[in-house]
This record gives C-alpha cells, sequence and structure tokens, in this order.
C-alpha cells in the first residue's frame, strides 16, 4: 500500500535465484547410525528454485506460502545471511551476501524474537549498542526512539531486562531495535507471530505508519491473513521454492479464496444439518463454534437465512485462514 | 569505532556480572589443578632439593605468576560462539554491519577475564601468603615487557580459538577438536610441568609452537628467567604466530559464513 506519492527505482532485483541445502541423512537404528559416521549419505533439497522479482521502492509486498515454501530461505539470503547456490539479488544496489557494512547500515532482517537485544540486560543498553553500531548520531538517535516509543509505547518496557518482558513486549523492543537505524529495507519474517490480537494490529499500524513516513521497502511474510491485507497490496507467492503468484492481492482473494467461513453456536446444544447453508468444514473452530464454507458474495444471505431459521446464539464470519488457502489452491492444481 | 568497542564492553561487562556466581564456581574450579601442581611439585622439589635444576621457590614462583598469566592470555570463544553457529542464533549477529567475533566475542572475552582477575587477586595473595614466594627475580623491566607479551601471547590464543571455535560451521563435533586443542595448550604451554622439564629434543621444537607465547613464555619473562636473545626471539615468535593465525581465522571465517545454513533462526 504505497502511501507517500510516488515509487522510487527499483529496491529489490532478484533472477534465478536458488538455494539448495545439503541435509544429512540417515536411516533409524544402530546399523545406519555406525555407517553414517564412516560415510555419510547427502540429499539435495532445493530449498528455492530459480525465482525472479523486482520490487519497487517504497512498495509493501507480502510474500506468502505454506510452511516449508522457501520463504525464509529466501528473506535471508536477501538479507546477506544465506550465499544462494545460483542466481543473483540486488537490494538497493548491493549484493545482499558480500555483506558490506554499507548494506547491512540500510536493511533490517526481523524473525522470530530472539535477534537483536542481549538476554540479560534492558532493552535499552541494547538500543545504546545499536546505536554505536550502527553509527547513529546522537540528536538522530533520539529522535528516532522518541518516535518508536511515540508508535511502540517502549517507554515503560525498556529499563527492564529482556529476560523479564512478555512475548508482545519483546516483540516490540525487537522491532525497535531493528529499526532504530532507519532501515531502507525491511525484511519481516513473521512479525507478529505469537501475539495477541491487540499487540498483532499494534505492529501492523506501526509498519503501515513507518512506511508512510520514511518510504520504507518492506517485504513480510505472515500466517495472518489480516497483516496482509492490512499492509501489503502486492503478494508474490512461492510454492516449493518455486513462484506461484505475483500480483495484486485483490486478484488473488478472488482467484484463490471466493468464499468465506461462517461459525455458528447454537442454544442448547441444538443440531441441525448445515448442509443447507454451505459446506460444513470438518472440526470446529477454537470457541466450539462449527464452520461451514459459504461463497463469498452469498454471505450477506446465508448469515440473514441462518439468523432468522435456527436458534443462534453466536455467529461469526471470518476468512479462511491464508495457509488452508494457499494450501487448497496448491493442492487443486 | 572506540564507542563500538565501549558500548560492547558495558554489554558484556553487564552480561557477566550478571553470572558472576557462576563465574566464581568456575574459577573455584579452575583453581584446583595449578594449585595441586604447585603443592605437588614444590613438595618434591624441597624434599630432593631440586628436581631438574628447579628448586621449591622456582616452582612455587612459576606457578602463582602461571595463574595470572593464564587468566589474562585464555581465550573462550568456543564456549560463547560455537553453539550459537549450530543453532542458527549467530544470524542476529550477522545482520551488523561489525565483525562479530573481533567486536563482541573480543570483548565478552576481556570483560570474562576482568572478573574474573578482580576475583583471582584477593585469592592470589591469600596463596602468596602461605606458600611464601621469593620473587627477587622480578623487576619493574621484566613487568613492563611483559605487557606487549602477555597482549600478543592472548591475541594468538584468540585468534586461534575462534578459528577452532569457526570448525562449527562445517561440524557440529567441534567441542571433541576443542578438547584435542585443550590438550595441547595444557602440554605445550607450559600449564602440566615447567617447559624446561621437557625432554631435550621436544622442548626444542615446543620452545617454537605457539603454546609457549601464551603462558611459558610470559611467566618466565616476568620472573627475569630469559636472557634479552631469548626475549627477542619470542617477540619474532608471537608476531609470526599473531600472523599466522590471523590468516588462519580470516580463512575459515570467509568460508565458513559462506556455508552457515542459518539453521533455526
Amino acid at each position: 500500500m504505497q502511501r507517500n506519492g510516488s515509487l522510487g527505482a527499483d529496491a529489490i532485483i532478484v533472477a534465478g535465484l536458488s538455494k539448495t541445502y545439503q541435509v544429512p541423512e540417515r536411516e533409524g537404528g544402530l546399523g545406519a547410525a555406525l555407517r553414517s559416521i564412516v560415510r555419510r549419505q547427502y540429499r539435495a533439497v532445493q530449498a528455492v528454485k530459480q525465482i525472479d522479482f523486482t520490487i519497487a521502492s517504497g512498495e509493501v509486498v507480502g510474500f506468502l506460502g505454506p510452511n516449508g515454501a522457501g520463504k525464509t530461505t529466501t528473506l535471508k539470503m536477501l538479507a546477506g545471511l544465506l550465499h544462494p547456490s545460483g542466481g543473483s539479488a540486488s537490494v538497493l544496489g548491493f549484493t545482499p551476501w558480500e555483506r558490506r557494512p554499507d548494506y547491512l547500515r540500510r536493511m533490517t532482517l526481523v524473525m522470530g524474537q530472539r535477534n537483536r537485544l542481549s538476554w540479560d540486560i534492558p532493552a535499552a543498553d541494547s538500543f545504546l549498542l545499536n546505536q554505536a553500531i550502527y553509527r547513529i548520531p546522537d540528536d538522530e538517535y533520539r529522535a528516532t526512539l522518541a518516535e518508536l516509543d511515540e508508535l511502540l509505547e517502549l517507554a515503560p518496557i525498556i529499563r527492564k531486562p529482556v529476560r523479564n518482558l512478555s512475548l508482545g513486549e519483546r516483540m516490540k523492543c525487537e522491532l525497535a531495535a531493528a529499526l532504530l537505524h532507519r532501515p531502507r529495507v525491511l525484511f519481516l519474517d513473521e512479525p507478529t507471530i505469537g501475539l495477541d490480537i491487540t499487540a498483532q494490529a499494534r505492529i501492523r499500524g506501526f509498519l503501515q505508519e513507518y512506511n508512510r513516513r520514511t518510504g520504507a521497502t518492506i517485504l513480510l511474510t505472515s500466517h495472518y491473513m489480516a497483516d496482509v491485507t492490512a499492509l501489503c497490496e502486492r503478494i508474490i507467492m512461492i510454492h516449493h521454492g518455486v513462484l506461484k503468484y505475483d500480483g495484486g492481492l485483490a486478484e488473488l482473494s478472488r482467484r484463490i479464496a471466493p468464499f468465506k467461513l461462517i461459525g455458528v453456536a447454537l442454544r442448547d446444544g441444538a443440531s441441525v444439518d448445515l448442509l443447507r447453508y454451505g459446506t460444513p468444514v470438518a472440526g470446529e473452530n477454537g470457541d466450539g463454534k462449527r464452520l461451514v464454507q459459504v461463497p463469498a458474495n452469498e454471505v450477506a444471505a446465508i448469515t440473514a437465512r441462518m439468523l432468522s431459521e435456527l436458534p443462534v446464539q453466536d455467529l461469526t464470519i471470518e476468512d479462511p485462514p491464508i495457509e488452508d488457502v494457499i494450501e487448497r489452491d496448491f493442492h487443486e492444481e | 569505532m572506540l564507542r563500538i568497542y565501549r558500548r560492547f564492553w558495558q554489554v558484556n561487562w553487564a552480561e557477566q556480572w550478571q553470572y558472576r556466581a557462576n563465574m566464581i564456581m568456575y574459577l573455584l574450579y579452575w583453581l584446583v589443578s595449578p594449585v595441586v601442581y604447585l603443592a605437588v611439585w614444590s613438595a618434591v622439589a624441597s624434599e630432593r632439593g631440586s628436581v631438574g635444576g628447579l628448586t621449591a621457590n622456582d616452582f612455587i614462583t612459576y606457578y602463582l605468576v602461571l595463574l595470572l598469566v593464564d587468566t589474562l592470555t585464555s581465550d573462550i570463544t568456543i564456549y560463547l560462539l560455537a553453539f550459537r553457529i549450530q543453532d542458527g542464533t549467530l544470524s542476529g549477529e550477522l545482520l551488523r554491519p561489525v565483525h562479530p567475533i573481533l567486536t563482541n566475542i573480543l570483548m565478552n572475552n576481556l570483560a570474562f577475564k576482568a572478573l574474573t582477575f578482580a576475583v583471582l587477586v584477593p585469592i592470589w595473595i591469600g596463596l602468596c601468603l602461605a606458600f611464601r614466594p621469593d620473587f627477587s627475580g622480578v623487576t619493574a623491566g621484566t613487568l613492563l615487557l611483559a605487557v606487549p607479551a602477555i597482549a600478543l601471547g592472548f591475541a594468538i590464543a584468540f585468534l586461534l580459538g575462534a578459528t577452532i571455535t569457526c570448525i562449527a560451521f562445517w561440524t557440529t563435533r567441534v567441542y571433541a577438536l576443542n578438547e584435542f586443542y585443550s590438550g595441547l595448550i595444557l602440554l605445550f604451554s607450559g600449564q602440566f610441568v615447567p617447559l624446561e622439564l621437557m625432554p631435550g629434543p621436544i622442548q626444542q621444537v615446543v620452545l617454537y609452537l605457539p603454546f609457549q607465547l601464551m603462558k611459558y613464555g610470559p611467566v618466565q619473562l616476568i620472573l627475569g628467567r630469559l636472557t634479552p636473545e631469548e626475549i627477542a626471539r619470542n617477540t619474532a615468535l608471537s608476531l609470526f604466530w599473531l600472523a599466522v593465525a590471523a590468516l588462519l581465522f580470516r580463512w575459515v571465517w570467509r568460508n565458513g559464513t559462506r556455508r552457515f545454513s542459518a539453521v533455526g533462526a
């Protein structure tokens, strides 16, 4: 979702990028264990196969795909952690895996919750360390920290040792530590994983605002459809290491998820055949509702029918989980 | 750059301080063997007058100075870094625009040293009161010369230790390799016995290896037992081994990070 006027030149250019891991492998059992000492068996796993894409400066792109699709591997290559097996990539004009300090000072990668903060000391001390490492002038550092504090409400938590912070608090501090140097390119791997809804929304809002204020380029992966719909207009999707889709979010939704899930809980445990309303989905959602899949354009009509015909105690309308949608799409191919 | 080192120092010092109880337990454990060597050798020497030409006082002063030198030149990089290469948490540091080993790990080593040294000094004074060493060979000059010798000794130990640690990029069995390397240090650095007690031909070889430059060399220097020629030879050797260690380290680091698969994190 580009909000800061014009898109700049291409920030990220990826061409034929590939990564093959050599994974050691052996059968279970003592014999195999002994044999593997003498001769290790390796299997080549192609995590990323010749993908191409270009991202303009200032764009926010959702990078999607089921588990094991090669998303994280791609992000790690773009952040310079991994050397590719083939192909090329250019980010801000740098080849990432040369890991030139000038490149590392301009980008950031956020993965999980244990990257940039020292466990035993308050986040504020790690921030000061980052100030030195990234050579951030004092006044700029203060201004950025104030801005991050305003967006993430850091003040109450940065004086406590990181080990004593909750997951959400730690994630906020991680993000702040990753952004203190005002990177021009952000690679975010599941930036909201493990957070409650409120915290997710807050981080999302923050990323939106950061992109608006700084015009930074953002490539993010997420399991939460809400992250993607809130932040990205464009989606790049990969599966088994191959690029499957590159285009608008709206078009993708229409193409692969033309349905919604209605969850209903009935009064007094009444049982009713939900087949009349749509395709029942096996299992329940977390709060004991039964799920029915219905076409997106009939949601209003079907919901109205349910409310008038059934002893409804509670009813929700949900987007299908993005992983399910993608998985379903790939299975149907 | 100085500011970067200062901040890394502050962070690592604060971290070490968190683990001070741990550190004291480690120090007590680590003190056992040199103190045992000291007690045994000095007892044997005082009973027989001397061992291999060394008197009881020679042994006492040797091991007491070794305690201090060992703290200053030993390297703990493998314990700080190998597991992070293996579990992928090194990723976080590779994202920073500074060399993780030459900044963070170096400062961590130094912070650990500073704290261990501070705790060791009172214990050391206690040992001096118990064994009553005669330090008449030590002069201001030998102490002054020992400063660069110890710095070089640590630099060599640090870079070799970092090199061994980086083998973790290739194999998960790096600790076994490190055990072997520690064995070499124990034997050939003069930790186990003063090197003059080793058989002649072995001694001649060992004096040219890097290990004695970490402990035996500086200890002898402080005690005033080295001739000016030997001091000059050790300095030249130190510079040579420093260059070798630096090249080895550069090579494993470059090739290791290329292989790094950042598993898990």
